[in-house]
Order: structure tokens, then C-alpha cells, then sequence
């Protein structure tokens, strides 16, 4: 079966292979990236814990074809939000909230969070609720993640 | 994991979509978002020798005003149309269904036309290859008779668009592009009526845009399910009203949606069109909730919307 050569962006850095057209980019990423925070959950696209941010915007990575993916495209995991040993003020407020609980659904809350106040710095607790339910939690209840994102959005986390 | 062996396109313009389909004797699939093919390739539901991948056809994705219509390219993503001013002020019932379609993460990768072809849906097919093997092949599947009502020769898996009950209420037309051209259908008639194969495509036709007739209208979506986060619809009901006139629509209980016209909008009015729908559905036990249950729904869910809808026409 032919390999396709795909070029992109994951964390800043260019990456450039050849892939299977079978392969989910959550494969690439996971297993040949070594970037394991993106976890795989349903497999099916149903409940997020895959999300990574695709040109910005929250993208469940389990069910995307790596061959989809352009020159230019930019992806980010959670490996590649906090800067340096400085994390990233959504990451701060969920170890500040105590928005974490098993941790599995963890990274992709963080990051679909990240990317609503990255287009909305100051949501609506709705528009925080419509959008943070694209990922499914079965431990927290949600409160604290609501919490910690409406945290931000008003500045009442630290940014140190 | 995709356990399955297929090449992988990306046509430049629809003629080389279509012809890659015929070069693959039609073992080929179409892709836009992926949010429902990948899914199912992944259960093994569809098995092509080439996915053909639409992205790059960029005319595809346009939102287009003509002047008589308002011209939504297939490929146009559900978060973008949900923004768009044109669908909030003339069309709300598409609005609305934009909105209640499945989370917002999903809906900034799947597309409109996706959200019209997505195959119909059971709790006995959407399984993966070795349950369903488990419990052998159902009507959907090539077998002898239905797993959800054993002994039944006939299919009721459900339709679960909640944009083409919304486009229905708008008289929303459909453009395909295929080996013989274009042609353009009313969006009701797209349906063949047999869950098994729900829609009256030819071989390697392709969706390119979905038409709605610029008339200024108000109206809503009414979705029944169990979690407000991301759930397939268990029942959809969309609403438009203009010039006097009113459509009804019901959605997601079997093979394709149902409409009926309204004139009158008392309660009695109301109750007499959810009836009229409801003796074309035969809701089965095929969801997670009982079939009685969504039966019910109809009138209740329709009173809803039609009463909040008229409400602001007042």
C-alpha cells in the first residue's frame, strides 16, 4: 500500500513522514511522535479526550486521517502549551481548582478550554458550558472545570 | 485503529472527485469532515479501496448569496454556518438545528453535507464488526431480517440529521455533480424511504451544494436526547413559518423525514399535524429509550415549538 509523505507543524516544530492512509493522526501523534498526552478514549469521536488544537481550534485527533493534514497546518498538544517549566494560565487554574480528578479527560479539557479563551477571552458561563461539553469527564461533575475556566477568563488565577 | 487497506486522493476540482470514483469501480468514499466516515471505517460499516478527500475543492465551501437563493456549499462546516448572519435572520429553524448538532468540537470539522448524507443509524448496526458478527448481519448488513425486531424483513434504522428536517421546513433544494452531470432535487426527495439505503444517489454522485429559497422566515428546532452535550437526535422537530404559512417537520424515527403544511396554529391545529405526521413513522425499539416514549414526543416536542415559534410572530 502506497505511504504518503504529509508535512506539518506539531508543537512549533516541522515534521515531515510518511504515513499509511489509515493512520489517525492521534496514532501519529501518540506513536510515533511520542506526544502521549492526547489519550485515546472512544476511539470513535464521541468523547474528546483525542482533542488536540488544529490551526487553533479543538479537533478530536482519533478521528482526523493524518494524510488530511496541509502544509502549514499547525498542531498543538498539551505537551507543546506551557512554556518552558511555565504552564500555561489554563493549566495553572486547573491544578488550582482542583479540575482534575483521574486525569485522563484532562488534556483534552485543558486544551478546548485553551482555545475558547483564545477566541473568546471573556465567554459567557453558557458559552464556557456549550463549549466544555464537547468533552466528556466521568469523575468531576464538571464544576471545578467550569470553574477553573471562568477562573481565567476573569483573571482571578495567578500568572506567575 | 482503522483496520482497513485504502489509497488515499485529494481531487483538485469535483470532475477529478468524480472520475477517481469511477477509476475505484464506485469501492470509493467520499470525505469531508470525517466525523461520521472515520467513525465508521473504523467499525468496519464501510470498507472503500480509495477515500477520496473533498477539502481541496474549495468552491465546495462557499456560502453564496443569488439573490432568489442563498447557496450553502456542501463542505461548508456546521460552527461557521451557525455564525453566519444570513442563516440567523432568514432561516432560524437552520439555526437552530446547526446549533443542536452533536458538540461544538464536532461541529468545526463536520460539514453540512455530511450532516445530510450520514448514513441511518441503529443500536444494533453502529456496533463493531466482530458484535455484529457475534450477533449476525441485520437487513443493513446484507442479512436476512432485522436484529432490532427479530423475524422483520424491513429496516428502521433512523435518520439522524438534525439539519435535514430544519432544511425541509425551508424547501431546501440539493445540487449533486456526478458521471452524468449535475441535477438538482428538492431535498425530499433525495430519500428512498428504506433505512437499508436511505438515499436515491447514483454511482459516484456528489454533493456539492444545498439551495434555500431567500424568503425571510421564523422558526426553530425542537431535539430530543438524552445528553444535551453531543447525542444523536432520538427525535428532531423543525419549524418555519412565512406568509401565512407553516411547515412541520419531524426527523430521526426511521429512514427519512416527514412534513406536513400548516395553515392553523391552535392547539388543536397542532395536535392534528403531529398526528398526520405520526402515522407515517413507526418508531421501533432501536434507541436507547423506548419506542412509546418517542412517540409521544412528537405532539409534545411539536406543541413546543410551534407555540414559542408563533408566539413572536404575535
Amino acid at each position: 500500500m502506497d505511504r504518503l509523505k504529509v508535512k506539518f507543524v506539531v508543537n512549533g516544530q516541522p515534521v515531515d513522514l510518511n504515513v499509511k492512509p489509515s493512520e489517525t493522526l492521534l496514532e501519529t501523534l501518540r506513536d510515533r511522535l511520542e506526544l502521549t498526552g492526547a489519550k485515546e478514549g472512544c476511539g470513535l469521536g464521541a468523547c474528546g479526550s483525542c482533542t488536540v488544537l488544529l490551526n487553533g481550534l479543538p479537533t478530536r485527533s482519533c478521528i482526523v486521517l493524518t494524510a488530511e493534514l496541509d502544509d502549514g497546518d499547525e498542531v498543538r498538544t498539551i505537551e507543546g502549551l506551557a512554556d518552558g517549566t511555565k504552564l500555561d494560565p489554563i493549566q495553572e487554574s486547573f491544578m488550582e481548582n482542583g479540575a482534575i480528578q483521574c486525569g485522563f479527560c484532562t488534556p483534552g479539557m485543558v486544551l478546548t478550554a485553551k482555545s475558547l479563551l483564545d477566541r473568546n477571552p471573556k465567554p459567557s458561563k453558557e458559552e464556557i458550558i456549550r463549549s466544555m461539553s464537547s468533552n466528556l469527564c466521568r469523575c468531576t461533575g464538571y464544576k471545578k472545570i467550569l470553574e477553573s475556566v471562568e477562573a481565567v477568563s476573569s483573571s482571578k488565577v495567578s500568572k506567575s | 485503529m482503522i483496520a482497513l487497506k485504502f489509497e488515499f486522493r485529494r481531487p483538485k476540482d469535483v470532475e477529478e472527485a468524480v472520475r477517481l470514483y469511477g477509476e475505484f469501480q464506485g469501492e470509493a468514499a467520499y470525505l469531508s469532515g470525517g466525523t461520521d466516515l472515520v467513525p465508521r471505517m473504523k467499525l468496519g460499516l464501510e470498507k472503500p479501496k480509495v477515500v477520496i478527500d473533498l477539502k481541496r475543492i474549495s468552491p465546495l465551501s462557499t456560502v453564496e448569496d443569488q439573490g432568489e437563493w442563498i447557496r450553502i456549499g456542501a463542505l461548508a462546516r456546521i460552527f461557521d454556518l451557525k455564525e453566519n448572519e444570513t442563516i440567523k435572520d432568514y432561516f432560524p429553524a437552520l439555526k437552530a438545528s446547526l446549533e443542536a448538532t452533536s458538540c461544538e468540537s464536532l461541529q468545526m470539522r463536520g460539514t453540512i453535507g455530511g450532516n445530510l448524507l450520514q448514513n441511518s443509524r441503529c443500536l444494533f448496526y453502529n456496533q463493531s464488526e466482530f458484535w455484529r458478527r457475534s450477533k449476525g448481519f441485520c437487513l443493513k448488513m446484507g442479512g436476512k431480517s432485522c436484529n432490532a425486531i427479530p423475524g422483520a424483513n424491513t429496516c428502521f434504522a433512523n435518520y439522524c440529521s438534525d439539519n435535514a428536517p430544519a432544511l425541509c421546513t425551508l424547501s431546501a433544494e440539493i445540487e449533486f455533480s456526478g458521471p452524468d452531470g449535475t441535477r438538482r432535487l428538492n431535498l425530499e426527495e433525495l430519500y428512498t424511504g428504506r433505512a437499508e439505503k436511505p438515499f436515491k444517489l447514483y454511482p459516484g454522485e456528489l454533493l456539492t451544494a444545498i439551495f434555500v429559497p431567500k424568503k425571510k422566515s421564523v422558526g426553530g428546532y425542537e431535539k430530543l436526547r438524552i445528553r444535551g452535550a453531543i447525542d444523536y437526535p432520538l427525535l428532531g422537530v423543525g419549524f418555519s413559518y412565512g406568509n401565512g404559512t407553516g411547515k412541520l417537520t419531524i426527523g430521526a424515527v426511521g429512514p427519512k423525514p416527514h412534513s406536513v403544511e400548516m395553515k392553523q396554529f391552535s392547539q388543536g391545529a397542532i395536535q392534528e399535524a403531529a398526528e398526520t405526521l405520526l402515522k407515517q413513522v413507526r418508531p421501533v425499539d432501536n434507541t436507547v429509550v423506548n419506542p412509546e416514549y418517542r412517540k409521544r414526543m412528537v405532539p409534545v416536542l411539536a406543541e413546543r415549538l410551534v407555540n414559542k415559534v408563533m408566539e413572536g410572530v404575535k
